[in-house]
C-alpha cells in the first residue's frame, strides 16, 4: 500500500528535458566562434546524441541496472568501487558548479551585497531537502515545474519578437573563419557541457516502468531540448550581437532585461531569474541525487543520512573557486575539455566494450 | 532534524506498554464478557445496579389487565426510544403474554419468541456486554421469566436534528439537504442518491467509552479494493476511549501526521459523497456528526465543489480557474507585495513606484512588520467573528474595519495599499471551498512573509520549492497527492482545473478507481434540433396555427 508508484518514462523524461536546460541558457555556449554558434552547437548535439546513444546501450544490456551496480558487476569490487567513486566524486563536483552558479546569479541579479555563503547555505538546504525525499519526488516536481519553465521560455521567445529585439543580420556572415574553428568549439567543449552531462541519467533509467517507450521518449526530448538549447543560444546573439554577448557574464538575463512593457511590468529580468533557478535547481538536485544513490550503493549509508553527507560536501566544494572568474574559467575551459570527458565519454564506452566482451564470452561458453 | 524531533515527541506516547494495558483493563468489553443468570429477579437486579440511579432510566414490570403480575419486564432509557410506539410495543407483550400463559413456563427458545413480537427489528441478547450495547443504542429491553437471555426491540428515536441546509458548504445550483448527526439518517441519505445493491457499507464500533458506529462506504467494483481494505485496517487498528467527531478519525488514519496539508475530505453534502463514491473513493460515516470523511483524496479535490458539476461546464471551468487563481494570491500577494517593494523595485512601472513610496513615506515599520502585524489583526478579528455570540457581530465589523483599517491608515501606521493587499488576501482565502486547505494555505502564507522580507524573490523561491516537494510527495492512501498533473494522466486532465461537459468525461480518475473505469457510453455529444428534425415534426403545425 504505502510502496512507492512506479516512475513512468514521461517523468524522467520531463526531469532529463529541465535538466538539460539546467544551466545552460545562463551562458553562452560557443562564443569563440560569435555568431555560428549555432552550428558548434548542432555538430556537438549530434554528438551527443551518439553518446547519449551508447549510454541507452549500456542500459539497454542492463536494464534492471543502475550505473554504479554496472560499474561493480562488470569491473569487480575493488576497481568498481573506485570508478563508482570516481562517479560520486564527479555528480558532486558537478553540484557544486552549479549550486555556485546559482548563487553567484542570485548575487549579480536578485540580492547584491548579500554573503556568498548564506545564499549558498539556503540553496543547498532547499535542494538537499528535495534529495532527502529520493529521486521520484524529484521526477514529480519536474513534471509539475515542465509547464511553467516551457511556458515562461515561450514568454520570452514572444516578447523578444515581438518588442523587436531579434535582429537577424548578427547572424552574418556564417562560417567566417571556415569549418575548422565550429568543430574544436563544438568537440569536446560543447559536447561535455551541456550534452554529455545526461550520463547522469544512467542511474535513473533502471526506475522507469515503462521502458518500451523510455527510449523514444529520451532520444525524442533529447533532440526537442537541443533545438530548443541552440535556439536561445543563438537567440543571445541575435539580440545583443556577436561581440556583447561573448563579453557578458549572464547574456540571456540582459537581453531579458532590453524588454520593457512600461504599462504592465518595468523589466521581467527578475521573474525570468527565478524561472532560470528553477531549471538550475532541478539539475543540482539530479546530479545531488545520482551522488546520494551512489554513496548508498558503494559505502551502504541509507538515503537520508547520504543525502546529508553529499548536502554538506557539496556546499563546501563550492567554495573551491575564490572568485567567480577563476570558477568561470576553470568550469568553462579546463573542466570540460580534461576532466568532465573522462567520465562521460571514456568510462562508458569502456564500460560498454567490456560488457560487450563479456557477453560475448558468455555466449562462447554457452 | 525538526520533523524527527517532531516524531520523537509523538513516540513515546505510543510505545508506553504499561499506559496502554492500563487503559485497556478499563474497558469494559473484557469485564462484562460474561452470561446471564436465568433468574427474573438477578437480572432485574443486574440491571438496576447498572442504571439504578439515573433518571432517565426506565424499567416497568409488567401486570396483565387482571391485575396479576406476569414477571416480565419492559427497560429502556428514556429519550432513546421512539416514544410514539412504546405503547403499542408493551401492549403487545402483555397480550402475548397473558393469552399464552405456558409460553413462560414451557421456556420456548429466543428465536420463537422473537418472531411473536410485532416489531421489525428484534434480537436475542445473551451477555451482559450486548445487553449495555443494546439498550444504550435506543432499544427497549424486555426482560421474561426464567430465562437467560433477553429481547431488545430496535426502536430507537428521540429528539434529533431534523435534514437541513448545510451551512458550511452552500451551493447556488444542487440539492439542499445535508447530513446530520444521525448515523441512520446519513446513511439513508445515500442510500437514495445510489439506488444500487454495489453501495457497500462496512460497520465498525470505536471508542470504549462512546461506542461510536462509524461506517465505511464504497460502491464495489469502483473503489479499489486495496483502498477499502486499508481504511478497514486503519480504523480496526484504532484503541482510544472516544470518537466525537470524524476529525478524531481524520487524525488516527491519515498517511502523513506531520503536514499541515489535509489527506482526507470531509463534507456535509450527501451529493458530494456520492459523487466522491461514484469517482471510485470511500466515504467513513461517523455517528454523531454531520462532517463526513472521504478519502484517498488529491491536492484539487480541495478546490472542487459539488456544484461545478451542476452548472454549466464553461461557467465551472472559469470559476475553478478563478479558485486557484485565489490560492496563488491567499498564498503569495502579502510576500510578493513585500519582496517587491524592499528588494526589487525595480520590477514595479515608475509611476505606481512613486503611489507607492509616496503612501510608504510616512509609515514607520518596514513592509515586513507591517504585513505581518495586519495579517495577525486580520487572523485575530476572523478567529473573533467565528467565535462570538451572533449579538455582538456588528461591533466587531466596526472596530476591525474602522477602527483598524481606515483610522490606522489615517494615522500614518500602515499604508493604504498594505490594507488593501492584506484584504484581498483574505477574500481570496474564502473562495477556497475546503476549510481546512484555506487553513493550510493561511498557515505558509505567514512562512513565505518571513522569508520574502528576509531574501525577496529568491526568498520566496526558496519557500515554494520545499512546499512543493513535501505536496509531492504527500500520498493518501496510496494515491499520489497531485495525482493526475504529477504523475501525469491526460484522461484525468478533463476534470481537474477544466470541467469537460458530462457526456464528454468518459472515464474515472485512474489511481483512484478500480475495476470499473467507463462512467458511460461514448458518442454523447448532444443533436441539434435541426438535424434530429424536432422542428419539422413538431413545431411548424404550431406556427401555423398561431
Amino acid at each position: 500500500m504505502n510502496s512507492k508508484s512506479p516512475t513512468r518514462a514521461s517523468e524522467l523524461a520531463a526531469t532529463f528535458a529541465l535538466f538539460e536546460i539546467g544551466s545552460t541558457s545562463l551562458f553562452l555556449i560557443g562564443g569563440e566562434v560569435r555568431q555560428d554558434a549555432w552550428l558548434s552547437m548542432l555538430i556537438a548535439s549530434v554528438a551527443g546524441l551518439l553518446l547519449l546513444l551508447i549510454h541507452l546501450t549500456l542500459h539497454r544490456i542492463e536494464p534492471q541496472l543502475d550505473l554504479f551496480q554496472i560499474i561493480q558487476r562488470y569491473s569487480g569490487k575493488f576497481i568498481g568501487g573506485l570508478i563508482s567513486l570516481g562517479f560520486i566524486g564527479y555528480f558532486t563536483l558537478e553540484a557544486s558548479r552549479n549550486l555556485r552558479d546559482i548563487a553567484e546569479v542570485t548575487i549579480l541579479t536578485l540580492l547584491p551585497g548579500t554573503p556568498l555563503w548564506s545564499v549558498i547555505l539556503i540553496i543547498v538546504l532547499v535542494v538537499t531537502n528535495t534529495v532527502r525525499y529520493g529521486p521520484e519526488t524529484l521526477f514529480l516536481m519536474c513534471i509539475v515545474l515542465f509547464p511553467v519553465i516551457v511556458i515562461g521560455y515561450f514568454v520570452i521567445l514572444i516578447l523578444l519578437a515581438a518588442t523587436g529585439l531579434l535582429q537577424f543580420h548578427f547572424m552574418l556572415p556564417i562560417l567566417e573563419h571556415g569549418w575548422k574553428p565550429v568543430f574544436k568549439a563544438a568537440i569536446p567543449g560543447i559536447l561535455s557541457f551541456p550534452f554529455g552531462q545526461v550520463v547522469v541519467f544512467l542511474v535513473f533509467y533502471p526506475m522507469a516502468a515503462t521502458r518500451r517507450g523510455m527510449n523514444k521518449m529520451i532520444l525524442l526530448t533529447y533532440c526537442g531540448i537541443s533545438l530548443f538549447l541552440i535556439l536561445f543560444n543563438q537567440i543571445n546573439i541575435l539580440v545583443l550581437g556577436p561581440v556583447l554577448a561573448t563579453n557578458s557574464s549572464l547574456p540571456l538575463l540582459q537581453a531579458v532585461q532590453l524588454i520593457q512593457m512600461s504599462e504592465v511590468l518595468e523589466r521581467i529580468d527578475p521573474l525570468f531569474t527565478l524561472i532560470l533557478f528553477l531549471s538550475l535547481g532541478v539539475k543540482l538536485a539530479t546530479f545531488l541525487n545520482a551522488a546520494v544513490i551512489g554513496i548508498s550503493r558503494v559505502i551502504g549509508i541509507k538515503h537520508k543520512p547520504s543525502s546529508a553527507l553529499i548536502g554538506v560536501s557539496t556546499y563546501f566544494l563550492a567554495f573551491m573557486s575564490p572568485t567567480y572568474t577563476e570558477f568561470i574559467k576553470v568550469g568553462r575551459e579546463i573542466a570540460v575539455k580534461y576532466w568532465w570527458p573522462i567520465f562521460q565519454i571514456l568510462l562508458p564506452v569502456l564500460l560498454l566494450i567490456v560488457m560487450i566482451i563479456r557477453k560475448q564470452r558468455k555466449k562462447g561458453i554457452n | 532534524m525538526f520533523i524527527k524531533w517532531m516524531k520523537q515527541i509523538f513516540k513515546p506516547a505510543r510505545s508506553v506498554t504499561k499506559r496502554q494495558k492500563q487503559h485497556q483493563g478499563e474497558t469494559p468489553e473484557k469485564k462484562d464478557r460474561h452470561a446471564l443468570p436465568s433468574s427474573f429477579e438477578q437480572n432485574v437486579g443486574m440491571l438496576k445496579s447498572k442504571f439504578g440511579k439515573s433518571p432517565d432510566f426506565v424499567l416497568n414490570e409488567l401486570v396483565n389487565p387482571k391485575g396479576l403480575t406476569l414477571s416480565a419486564a419492559v427497560c429502556y432509557i428514556d429519550g432513546l426510544v421512539e416514544t410514539v410506539l412504546l405503547p403499542d410495543l408493551i401492549s403487545a407483550v402483555i397480550h402475548l403474554l397473558d393469552n399464552e400463559d405456558s409460553i413462560q413456563d414451557a421456556a420456548r427458545s429466543a428465536s420463537e419468541f422473537r418472531s411473536m413480537i410485532p416489531m421489525g427489528n428484534v434480537q436475542s441478547l445473551s451477555t451482559e456486554e450486548e445487553i449495555m450495547r443494546a439498550i444504550l443504542a435506543g432499544n427497549v429491553l424486555i426482560l421474561l421469566k426464567n430465562n437467560d437471555w433477553m429481547l431488545g426491540v430496535g426502536i430507537s428515536g428521540g429528539v434529533r436534528r431534523s435534514v437541513e441546509e448545510p451551512t458550511s458548504q452552500t451551493v447556488i445550483r444542487g440539492p439542499k439537504e445535508g447530513f446530520t448527526e444521525e448515523l441512520s439518517t446519513n446513511l439513508s441519505l445515500l442510500r437514495r442518491k445510489l439506488k444500487t445493491p454495489a453501495l457497500k457499507f462496512e460497520q465498525h464500533i470505536i471508542g470504549t467509552y462512546t461506542q461510536t458506529r462509524v461506517v465505511v462506504a464504497y460502491l464495489d467494483g469502483i473503489a479499489r479494493p486495496e483502498v477499502v481494505e486499508e481504511v478497514n485496517t486503519r480504523l480496526k487498528a484504532i484503541d482510544t476511549d472516544s470518537i466525537l467527531e470524524s476529525g478524531y478519525i481524520e487524525e488516527f488514519i491519515q498517511d502523513a501526521a506531520i503536514t499541515p496539508f489535509p489527506t482526507i475530505l470531509n463534507t456535509e453534502r450527501p451529493d458530494t459523497l456520492a459523487g466522491s463514491l461514484l469517482d471510485g473513493m470511500v466515504g467513513i460515516l461517523v455517528d454523531g456528526t454531520p462532517f463526513v470523511l472521504i478519502a484517498p483524496v488529491t491536492f484539487f479535490n480541495f478546490f472542487h465543489s459539488s456544484e461545478d458539476y451542476y452548472q454549466r461546464y464553461d461557467i465551472s471551468t472559469f470559476l475553478r480557474a478563478i479558485r486557484f487563481v485565489s490560492f496563488f494570491v491567499a498564498l503569495l500577494l502579502p510576500s510578493l507585495y513585500i519582496a517587491v517593494t524592499t528588494f526589487q523595485q525595480e520590477m514595479i512601472p515608475t509611476t505606481l513606484l512613486i503611489t507607492l513610496t509616496g503612501q510608504r513615506e510616512g509609515t514607520p515599520l518596514p513592509a515586513l512588520f507591517e504585513a505581518l502585524a495586519m495579517e495577525l489583526i486580520f487572523e485575530v478579528i476572523r478567529e473573533a467573528g467565528v467565535r462570538m455570540p451572533r449579538v455582538i457581530g456588528p461591533a466587531i465589523s466596526i472596530v476591525g474595519a474602522l477602527v483598524l483599517g481606515q483610522a490606522a491608515v489615517q494615522a500614518g501606521l500602515v499604508s493604504s495599499a498594505m490594507v488593501i493587499v492584506v484584504s484581498f488576501t483574505a477574500i481570496a482565502n474564502f473562495v477556497i471551498p475546503s476549510i481546512n486547505m484555506a487553513s493550510a494555505v493561511r498557515l505558509m502564507r505567514f512562512v513565505l512573509m518571513l522569508l520574502a522580507g528576509t531574501f525577496g524573490l529568491f526568498g520566496i523561491l526558496a519557500g515554494l520549492i520545499p512546499l512543493l516537494a513535501h505536496l509531492v510527495s504527500l500520498r493518501s492512501f496510496g494515491v499520489n497527492y497531485f495525482m493526475p498533473y504529477a504523475p501525469y494522466f491526460k484522461s484525468n486532465m478533463k476534470d481537474l482545473l477544466l470541467r469537460v461537459p458530462w457526456w464528454a468525461m468518459k472515464t474515472r480518475p485512474n489511481q483512484k478507481s478500480g475495476r470499473n473505469k467507463f462512467r458511460q457510453a461514448p458518442n454523447q455529444y448532444p443533436t441539434s434540433s435541426d438535424e434530429a428534425g424536432v422542428y419539422q415534426a413538431e413545431d411548424k403545425p404550431q406556427n401555423k396555427g398561431n
